[in-house]
């Protein structure tokens, strides 16, 4: 078989490239980073006429300049990736500035492809595209395609593969800039050719136009190299001449001379029947962003989305939670009590159930957002909030970061500070990275979930909403404090498509919510797998010292004897095993499977009655029920006494672990909300991932339980908690909300803005932040005496 | 619209055509109505904002049709070579364009 073929996918964003990659590679896909960025990469492969293909899907651009970090990534693949051809994907329907970027592609050398893509919806328009014209004009294989159906995907594959085995690799000039510019262009390209410059397989005349264009990243490729100085004097008196000639600058004059050219092609290949005619997508625009309604109705989206996040995803999420559980108690029932059984159940099942078990919420939102950005709504957000975010320092742009942060909670900072990279203006795109952390990331909604439903339970998406607007008020206002004080200068242009409405294909929606949603459970299998133990160990180490721990053993043998040294209980329980026997009774009766009721003691039977266990098989006896009732009052007051003595030496154990000593040190610092040393420990917990918070406080309390069968969920037991209530849940759920960013954030903060000190800043100003919100919180409620 | 603003933006137009700009009869897009459209005339503005808007095809000669303004006003919906975009009204205004008609 012969080599395989590198085919690079190009085009604009919103022209169909995701759909056709799709199309060409199906399930076989893979997606990555692009080296040294944090850019998504997709790749995937497919086999056409016995040739392995292997197809690169460019980032969407809608020009190949050095604009955007996108446009530098897909113009450096071309280069130096050396493809063996270029799949241009165009948006048939919307040609002319489509082919803007196809132009450059075709001055660059490379052999291109051109998918005449979503045809359909250009005829639906009456747009008529005579691609054989298409291709004499443009000297390239030319093939209609709709993406969505699979139309022409065949074929353009075979025009692929017969142009990389049998086409010549043929400098292009299909533009002529005319006399002066040719001239001295030629000037330029003669100079690269006599020093043997070669950049990849790229013509030395698209090296020219871009040193003329003044393209900074070209001429750094000439660095180090004999006759570089000579080749930049030389663009430079050309830049000079040429400006002086026309009155403007020569990028300018490149670009006006391109879409000259197109303009002329397009009069030749394209016939449009109904110029002015009224599409579909504008008139469902008149409603949508409509002064009057469209606000409304960006409301009730949103809210929708929470309804269907949290309600939608309900029924899947309790039955994680139920099979975590089922898991826990299936091992704790397996293997023998010790140090091992602690760490898989209390620390690993319990820690990552914790977070799995929210896996299907997180899809849920990844669906309600990839719809919002497949049919073009989220443009449209965009559009109608750009004058708010603006007040704040901000950026329309920056409505996708915030969103993607979980601007609709259940986003992730960390591909929301990423697609600040479309963010030309380096301050706005700083002050966005550096307040997309306090958005309601996917990670803080267990936290919020856990408490909600512990707390409010009957108003689960009103708070949720609350929640949200809580967090936009505090990212726009820290947005606008920054704007001011650190970062203080004049916005930066809002350039933005607005996309024709598009109804998503179901498989696009899928594969993208699923990519999303893998990323998240990855990072839950393994950071937070390792997490959890490390918290595990925090948690269980160092173990309370021999002598202490014996201290309490012998208090708690010594009230067992007490309590069987009275008569009446001596009378039912010969032995302290016979003691033992029936609290396991007991527990069973309390957890309702009691099987082998018939099997006990008729005493124990009747003391369970007694007790107020209720069963049909509890016999009454009536001869001895004043007897059983005072015995019942012992026996109480001994298992009250006994359960006390347990706990007061769990809690003494675990402070004494590390975990216990920063979370008592901090009980200081958190004094003033009430914050208990558990929740410390999972604050510290959560400086490395928010999930871990849930699943610390999860391993703080269930580390607190005798038996894991007693153990009831941990909503049930915070609400038992002494100490907790409705204020402390919501003092908690905002300082969750604003303090540090998670490690992983904070790691691509220090990446993205290129300065550590950034991401410094971000853990400082945050923790600082969450302390004063949560400090105003709790004091306000308690003044006005509110949930306490 | 030979007024004095547009005088002003000229002055600081890095495109070197601070005569043609003055050229009477040119008004700015930011100054166009819903449903109006006209020609683009010059693109003002820094290097990197024309160059990026003429990469979006506002170029000299192209056909602009305003199609709304966001609810706040602020900013514009335009049609330009048969697709729609967005800019704030005040980078409008360095589009300098033709004296507007109703669209049809």
């Amino acid at each position: 078989m012969d080599e395989k073929i590198v085919l690079a996918l190009a085009g604009n964003p919103n022209a169909g490239k995701t759909t056709l990659f799709n199309a060409l590679t199906g399930a076989r896909q893979h997606v990555g980073n692009w080296p040294g960025v944090t850019v998504e990469k997709k790749e995937g492969t497919l086999k056409h006429s016995n040739r392995e293909i292997h197809v690169v899907d460019l980032p969407g651009t809608y020009s190949l300049t050095a604009y955007s970090l996108e446009e530098i990534i897909a113009r450096n693949f071309i280069v130096e990736g050396s493809p063996e051809i270029v799949l241009d994907v165009v948006d048939a329907s919307n040609l002319e500035r489509n082919l803007y970027l196809s132009v450059q592609l075709l001055e660059m050398g490379a052999k291109v492809v051109m998918a005449l893509n979503m045809i359909d919806v250009a005829e639906g328009r009456k747009i008529r595209v005579d691609h054989s014209r298409l291709e004499e004009l443009l000297s390239i294989p030319v093939i209609p395609t709709n993406g969505k159906k699979g139309v022409g995907i065949s074929e353009l594959l075979d025009r692929a593969v017969h142009e990389v085995e049998y086409s010549n690799d043929k400098p292009r000039s299909i533009i002529q800039y005319g006399t002066e510019i040719e001239e001295e262009l030629s000037k330029v390209e003669e100079k690269l050719d006599r020093m043997i410059f070669r950049l990849g397989k790229l013509s030395n005349r698209w090296i020219a136009v871009k040193l003329l264009e003044g393209d900074s990243e070209i001429a750094k490729k000439l660095d180090g190299l004999e006759g570089r100085d000579r080749i930049l004097a030389q663009v430079e008196q050309s830049r000079r001449h040429l400006t002086d000639i026309f009155a403007d600058s020569p990028e300018i004059l490149f670009t006006d001379a391109r879409y000259g050219f197109i303009s002329g092609a397009i009069k030749q290949s394209v016939h449009v029947e109904t110029a002015d005619r009224v599409h579909l997508s504008e008139n469902i625009d008149k409603v949508l962003t409509n002064r009057v309604l469209g606000p409304v109705i960006l409301l009730a989206v949103l809210y929708s989305v929470y309804l269907f996040t949290f309600q939608g995803s309900e029924p899947l999420v309790d039955s994680f939670e139920t099979f975590f559980k089922w898991l826990g108690n299936l091992v704790s029932d397996a293997m023998p009590e010790g140090m091992l059984r602690s760490l898989i159940v209390s620390g690993i099942i319990d820690g990552v159930g914790g977070v799995l078990g929210f896996t299907p919420l997180i899809a849920f939102m990844f669906l309600a957002i990839a719809i919002l950005e497949d049919t073009g709504y989220m443009a449209r957000i965009a559009f109608m909030l750009d004058r708010v975010l603006r007040g704040f320092g901000l950026h329309g742009a920056s409505m996708l970061a915030l969103m993607v942060s979980g601007g609709i909670a259940g986003g992730c900072a960390v591909p929301g500070i990423m697609a600040t990279r479309t963010m030309k203006e380096p301050k706005e795109r700083l002050v966005t990275i550096l307040v997309a952390p306090l958005m309601n990331c996917g990670a803080k909604l267990p936290v919020y979930a856990l408490l909600i439903g512990a707390f409010f339970p009957g108003g689960k998406a009103q708070i949720m909403f609350l929640l949200t607007i809580v967090s936009w008020a505090m990212a726009l206002t820290a947005a606008k404090i920054i704007r001011s004080t650190v970062l203080s200068g004049p916005s930066a242009p809002f350039v933005l498509e607005l996309p024709p409405y598009r109804i998503p294909t179901l498989r696009g929606l899928l594969i993208h919510t699923w990519e999303r949603t893998w990323m998240y459970v990855k990072k839950a299998g393994t950071v937070i797998l390792a997490v959890s133990i490390i918290i595990w160990a925090m948690m269980t180490f160092p173990s309370l010292p021999a002598e202490q721990a014996k201290s309490f053993d012998q208090r708690i043998s010594k009230l067992s004897s007490e309590f069987l040294a009275l008569p009446t209980a001596h009378e039912l329980f010969k032995t302290e095993g016979d003691l033992e026997d029936f609290e396991a009774f007991r527990k069973q009766l309390a957890d309702g499977k009691a099987k082998d009721a018939e099997n006990q003691k008729p005493e124990f039977l009747a003391l369970a009655q007694a007790l107020g266990y209720e069963s049909k098989k509890l016999k009454i006896d009536d001869s001895r029920k004043a007897a059983m009732a005072q015995l019942a009052d012992s026996y109480t007051r001994y298992a009250e006494e006994k359960n006390s003595l347990e706990n007061e030496k769990q809690s003494a154990g675990l402070k004494h672990t590390l975990g216990g000593r920063i979370g008592v040190a901090l009980e200081y610092v958190f004094k003033p909300m009430g914050f208990d040393w558990r929740t410390n420990v999972a604050l510290v917990g959560g400086f490395a991932a928010k999930e871990v918070v849930v699943s610390t406080l999860g391993t703080a309390y269930s580390m607190g339980e005798v038996n894991r069968k007693e153990a009831v969920s941990l909503a049930e037991r915070l609400k038992t908690e002494p100490g907790w209530n409705p204020l402390l849940a919501l003092t908690l759920i905002v300082f969750v909300m604003l303090y540090n960013p998670c490690f992983t954030t904070l790691v691509v903060i220090g990446r993205e803005s290129g300065k550590w000190r950034w991401s410094l800043f971000a853990m400082v100003y945050t923790t600082t932040l969450a302390y004063c919100m949560a400090f105003l919180v709790h004091s306000v409620g308690s003044l006005l005496k509110l949930g306490v | 619209m030979n007024d004095s603003t547009s005088q002003e933006k000229c002055s600081d137009c890095p495109a070197m055509i601070d005569k043609e700009c003055t050229v009477g009869d040119m008004v700015k897009l930011s100054s166009y109505r819903p449903g109006e459209k006209g020609t683009i005339m010059q693109v003002c503005g820094t290097p990197e904002f024309r160059l990026r808007l003429m990469e979006m095809g506002f170029v000299r000669g192209t056909e602009v049709k305003v199609i709304k303004y966001a609810p706040l006003s602020d900013p514009m919906e335009f049609v330009i070579k048969g697709y729609h975009i967005t800019l704030r009204r005040d980078q409008a205004g360095d589009i300098m364009m033709a004296r507007p008609e109703k669209a049809a």
